[in-house]
């Protein structure tokens, strides 16, 4: 079943990207486009095979040492800040959240 | 509202845990060498990575990674030799990359247990004769069935199933500005301190196996002091280092259905869940009862008025996209890690307890505090390191009663005052004074006792003439005495300290009296 | 004196060593050249003349301090904007990183720094990589310097554009689906992808993690092999939990005969639709040659290769959505003014810094990944991966090497490419590898027979056998004689050694 507007707008929605009336209408489009395209995954008898999510597979257990690298990787304020639209003192700053909800974690 | 004695005769409270807590005592963040912040100013301890710059890799710590497999093993869980980091996608600030990397399906650790001992007022939350049946929720097979064993004197034991603990990171710290008291509604604009956002976390899920208010209090604490032992956080729920949340539904006494489930938040206190859960559970009864239907909805905890409220309905189910993180590589974990693992959990409470119980012969409950919090337990095994075995359970006693009072005792004082109980040389009042003699201080004990010539007369030779001074004294109450008011002997052994001026020991004038009257 | 643009990099690194010329003449040639040359390129995004000066004169400083100078002192190099350099902004083409001052650099950088490259800018690229034709930057486009009025592929056509027009003797590029091999092809240079896990990714904005990988181009294999060196030491990354070490010296087998060896060819690949006669029949006459030096010519099959677009296809948007859904301009990047709520300034700012492409892919992501609908395409897809990656690992039980086209024909018209699913088409024959992760490199086989535009051949290897496909590489120079060409139009336009 193609996707309707509604269902892409609720993607937009999701996905924090506003679209117009026209641009919703081309993504529509274009999403039911793309996802025929796609089509081919869903044919395959893939019973028993294991998936590759990360590829040249035998790379496991990497770890890191509990160790400060302040000197390293630390950012001071001004260079954590400055590619920042809006801050406030130390703080990065954002309008009002609501109506913006916080995840369940 | 009915009170909860009330409405548990009538309904059964299902009650779930999601506890979250910070790795505290590790020095760096969960996927970056950024200092753990405790109170450092805002945005001071930050880096490519946990401010989500575009190009940053996350890097796993590996004292995370063996912090949880020791949270594991302590909690009887199965350790999951093959897991993976999931990216778990929402839009919210305080997340920098707009996901939290967390784990999926499989956790670090799967199918634990804690085993509850519920004891005194809070056992009569749970009304006799009902059992909690093993078919709450099939999700594991393989853990300890879910029954519960009661003792003669109402006391029962329950064990706890554990579903997973999985490993995260925590968010960052937000403050919203221009609204009354800080809250989020009427906020103007809000302000993001990254400090915390990246630092390890491991989020424990129960099944709903808990029915009183009571027994998620105690899980709790068992929790806390479990991971306080095993050293990996300073667990408090005071500052959020350690954060829970509640779901409780209800359904009537004897059918097997679930209700509706409402989730509880703002919880940063013993006494908050345990309050905020009987709250939420009369409140759903007088719902129920009153033909109404419970929402599926997020409640805050406001302790200050004693209820809950509305945080947030979820009406569907949210869509977090989760999909295994493609710059993680995933996890194997060898045998060898993991027996590495179990050989840095030190002794956990129960064992602990049931040791000082063997070995010292302590009180349950005195052994229980002691070795519930590491500190106490170090203390505790100091003070009585080499002591006559005599001595130790006044220790213990000392410990529990008195020590609790003091801020600042070393357990050579407490060796030392403990000896001297012991020994009826002074009383446990005297014992009070002379530890705030010394707390702060290097002093000894005795020498105080000794300059303040506290120190009791245990020389019955010498207590004899004041005996029978006394009972020369005070024929009248001879006589009650021997007309069956035995209490009297308590009026003798006053007059007798008094004429002794507080110096001899109550217990041995009180044996003096009694065997004198009774010739 | 000669034009900085007929030297290799050992030779300027020689020079420079030798004191023939210093490294800042190297730098100001260099300077001099992008000058000359960019009016009709547009390779860069930004010129990096100050970093470039000071980089040089420090390397002159070592030399006359007697100091080892590395093995890239001196060499002109330009990093894709997708590459932090401290001192340089990284826009990533992209109108949402407009103004991003880059807080560190990246270790791909890095290490080509620390082998003595000199820093000459930042090149254009399909915004955020997304694309075949670097016609999606924000900003401007790339033309191809051997017809200007033709793309230079993408997506990492700044890169590729800047080496064929001599304006640089080396770049570092990304390779997602082919954005490496693909523009190479195009502007008949040599590009290496090599296999995830060899190259850092730390720093190099990420667009589908588990594809991307760092390489260098340059116009003569030993230029890639020299950079390729510099990239792999002094080892993995620990910053990137991807990085793996990756044997060294690429130098020293690369001009070992490879008579003995297998080449594999896969005959479904000759006869895919979309691949033009000219590039097939140059792509087969590379076989010959190979053959010619001893090499055994063997057929392999792929049987799931045609399912790698598809799965590619939902990879990518997948990583994609992920990987920029961190851009809400709160930390960085765009943001809209003057919005009353979070909700709005997120999605205006990402609305307005997004273009097209960019806001199509993540769209698809966030639905691929939809509960339900992830398990209808995108584990599915990452079985098929299973699959085409054990299709590979029986090719290689017959072949060492595999030779197919790098792209179906040579470089298109700007606008000629308009349908997004159309321009999927050209990394058909570079996605495959991504998906499996392992290295691939493409070769120039001269200008094709009825475009006169260059061609390529791409050689595909097994994991972490980077240094053979160098050294059969090698082997298709030598028979092309295709070493250290600069597009006729723009050699020697400024840039000589005074």
């Amino acid at each position: 079943m193609p996707l309707s507007q509604k269902d892409v707008a609720g993607i937009a929605d999701y996905a924090r990207i506003a679209l117009t009336g026209d641009e919703l209408q081309e993504m529509t489009a274009y999403m039911n486009e793309a996802v025929e395209l796609l089509k081919p995954i869903t044919e395959y008898d893939l019973d028993g095979v294991e998936p590759t999510f990360h590829p040249i597979g035998d790379l496991s257990n990497v770890m890191g040492g509990d160790v400060v690298d302040a000197s390293v990787r630390a950012l001071p304020i001004d260079v954590a800040l400055k590619n920042a639209g809006s801050s406030e003192g130390r703080y990065f700053r954002v309008p009002s959240i609501l109506g913006t909800e916080e995840g369940d974690r | 509202m009915r009170s909860l004695q009330e409405v548990l005769q009538d309904w059964e409270a299902v009650i779930g845990l999601e506890v979250h807590t910070e790795l505290t005592t590790l020095e760096t963040k969960m996927f970056c060498n950024c200092k753990l912040s405790h109170d450092d100013e805002p945005n001071t301890n930050v880096c490519p990575v946990c401010l989500g710059m575009p190009g940053a890799l996350p890097v796993p710590n590996k004292k995370a990674i063996q912090s949880i497999v020791m949270a594991g093993l302590a909690t009887n869980c199965q350790i999951q030799k093959h897991s993976m980091f999931y990216r778990k996608h929402y839009f919210y600030p305080d997340m920098a990359k707009n996901f939290q990397t967390t784990q999926g399906p499989v956790a670090f650790c799967m199918y634990g247990h804690l085993d509850l001992e519920v004891s005194g007022e809070g056992a009569s939350e749970r009304p006799d004769g009902v059992e909690t049946g093993t078919d709450t929720v099939a999700a594991h097979d393989v853990a300890a069935p879910v029954t519960v064993r009661k003792a003669e004197d109402g006391s029962y034991t329950v064990p706890i199933r554990i579903l997973r603990i999985h490993m995260e990171e925590d968010a960052a710290k937000m403050v919203h500005v221009g609204g009354e008291e800080g809250r989020i509604a009427d906020a103007t604009e809000s302000l993001i301190d990254y400090n915390r956002c990246g630092t390890p976390l491991i989020e424990l899920v129960t099944e709903p196996d808990l029915r009183t208010p009571e027994e998620a209090r105690l899980f709790m604490e068992k929790l806390q002091q479990t991971f306080r032992t095993l050293g990996i956080s300073d667990c408090s729920l005071e500052s959020g280092s350690m954060r829970c949340d509640g779901n409780v539904s209800l359904r009537r006494r004897g059918t097997r259905e679930l209700g509706t489930k409402t989730e509880l938040k703002n919880i940063n206190s013993f006494k908050s869940l345990h309050d905020g859960l009987e709250y939420e559970i009369r409140r759903q009864a007088e719902v129920l009862e009153e033909g109404g239907i419970i929402y599926q909805e997020t409640r805050h905890w406001e302790p200050s008025r004693k209820r809950t409220v509305v945080m947030r309905v979820k009406e569907t189910a949210d869509d977090y996209r989760l999909f295994p993180d493609p710059d993680l590589a995933p996890f194997d974990l060898s045998d060898e890690f993991i027996d590495d693992c179990r050989a840095r959990i030190p002794e956990l409470p129960d064992a602990k307890r049931d040791r000082y119980i063997a070995s010292y012969g302590l009180k349950r409950a005195d052994a229980a505090q002691i070795a519930g919090d590491p500190v106490t337990a170090g203390f505790f095994e100091e003070a009585a390191d080499g002591v006559d075995a005599r001595v130790v359970p006044t220790i213990a006693n000392v410990m529990v009663n008195l020590v609790p009072a003091f801020d600042a005792l070393t357990p050579a004082q407490v060796r030392s005052i403990s000896t001297l109980l012991a020994s009826d040389a002074i009383t446990f009042a005297q014992a009070r004074e002379v530890l705030e003699a010394v707390n702060g201080t290097q002093d000894d004990p005795e020498r105080v006792v000794d300059e303040r010539g506290m120190r009791q007369v245990t020389d019955t030779g010498a207590l004899e003439p004041i005996v029978d001074e006394v009972l020369d004294r005070c024929q009248d109450q001879v006589q009650q005495y021997h007309d069956g008011n035995k209490k009297v002997v308590g009026y003798l052994v006053g007059q007798c300290m008094k004429a002794s001026k507080g110096k001899g020991n109550p217990k041995l004038f009180n044996q003096l009296l009694r065997q004198k009257l009774e010739a | 004196m000669a034009n900085f643009d007929q030297l290799s990099a050992a030779q300027i690194a020689a020079g420079v060593r030798a004191g023939d010329f210093s490294a800042t003449e190297v730098a100001r040639a260099s300077l001099d050249a992008v000058d000359a040359r960019e009016p009709q390129v547009q390779a860069f995004l930004e010129v990096s003349a100050d970093l470039a000066l000071k980089a040089a004169e420090r390397t002159d400083q070592a030399r006359a301090r007697g100091e080892e100078l590395g093995p890239l002192a001196g060499v002109p190099c330009a990093f894709k904007d997708n590459m932090h350099l401290v001192g340089t902004h990284t826009t990533c083409a992209s109108r949402m990183l407009e103004n991003y001052e880059s807080t560190f650099t990246a270790t791909c950088v890095q290490r080509m720094l620390d082998a003595g490259a000199t820093p000459i800018g930042k090149a254009n690229m399909d915004e955020f990589a997304f694309g075949s034709s670097t016609e999606s930057s924000a900003f401007h486009r790339t033309n191809n310097p051997w017809d200007t009025t033709r793309v230079p592929g993408g997506s990492s056509g700044g890169s590729a554009a800047a080496v064929a027009s001599g304006e640089v003797t080396v770049s570092l590029g990304s390779d997602t689906g082919g954005s490496i091999r693909q523009p190479a092809s195009l502007c008949g240079v040599v590009g290496m992808k090599p296999t995830y896990g060899a190259v850092s990714r730390y720093g190099v904005v990420a667009f589908g993690s588990s594809l991307d990988q760092v390489g260098p181009f340059g116009r003569r294999v030993e230029d890639v092999a020299l950079a390729m060196n510099a990239l792999v030491s002094p080892g993995r990354d620990p910053f990137d939990s991807t990085s793996q070490d990756c044997p060294i010296d690429f130098l020293e087998h690369l001009e070992d005969p490879i008579a003995g060896k297998r080449v594999g060819i896969v005959p479904q690949l000759m006869e895919v639709q979309g691949l033009t006669d000219e590039v097939r029949d140059a792509v087969n006459g590379a076989a010959r040659a190979l053959e010619d030096q001893g090499a055994q010519v063997v057929e392999v099959d792929l049987p799931n290769i045609a399912s790698a677009i598809s799965a590619y296809y939902v990879i990518a948007p997948c990583e994609a959505f992920s990987n920029l859904a961190r851009f809400d301009g709160v930390r960085y990047g765009y943001q809209e003014q003057g919005c009353a709520t979070l909700a709005e300034q997120t999605s205006l700012s990402r609305a307005h810094g997004f273009g097209e492409e960019a806001k199509r892919r993540q769209m698809l992501g966030a639905y691929l990944l939809s509960s339900g609908v992830y398990d209808t395409y995108y584990y599915p897809a990452q079985q098929v991966r299973t699959l085409i990656t054990q299709d590979y690992e029986r090719a290689y039980e017959k072949c060492d090497v595999i030779l197919m086209p790098a792209a179906p024909r040579t470089a298109f018209k700007f606008g000629e490419l308009s349908d997004p699913t159309q321009m999927y088409a050209s990394d058909m024959f570079t996605i495959s590898n991504n998906i499996v992760g392992n290295g691939g490199v493409s070769v120039p086989l001269g200008l094709g027979r009825d475009s006169g535009l260059p061609v390529s051949a791409q050689l595909q290897g097994p994991a972490f056998r980077d240094r053979m496909l160098l050294q059969f590489a090698r082997s298709i120079e030598r028979a092309y004689d295709a070493s250290g060409i600069v597009a006729p139009d723009f050699a020697g336009k400024g840039g000589d050694l005074a």
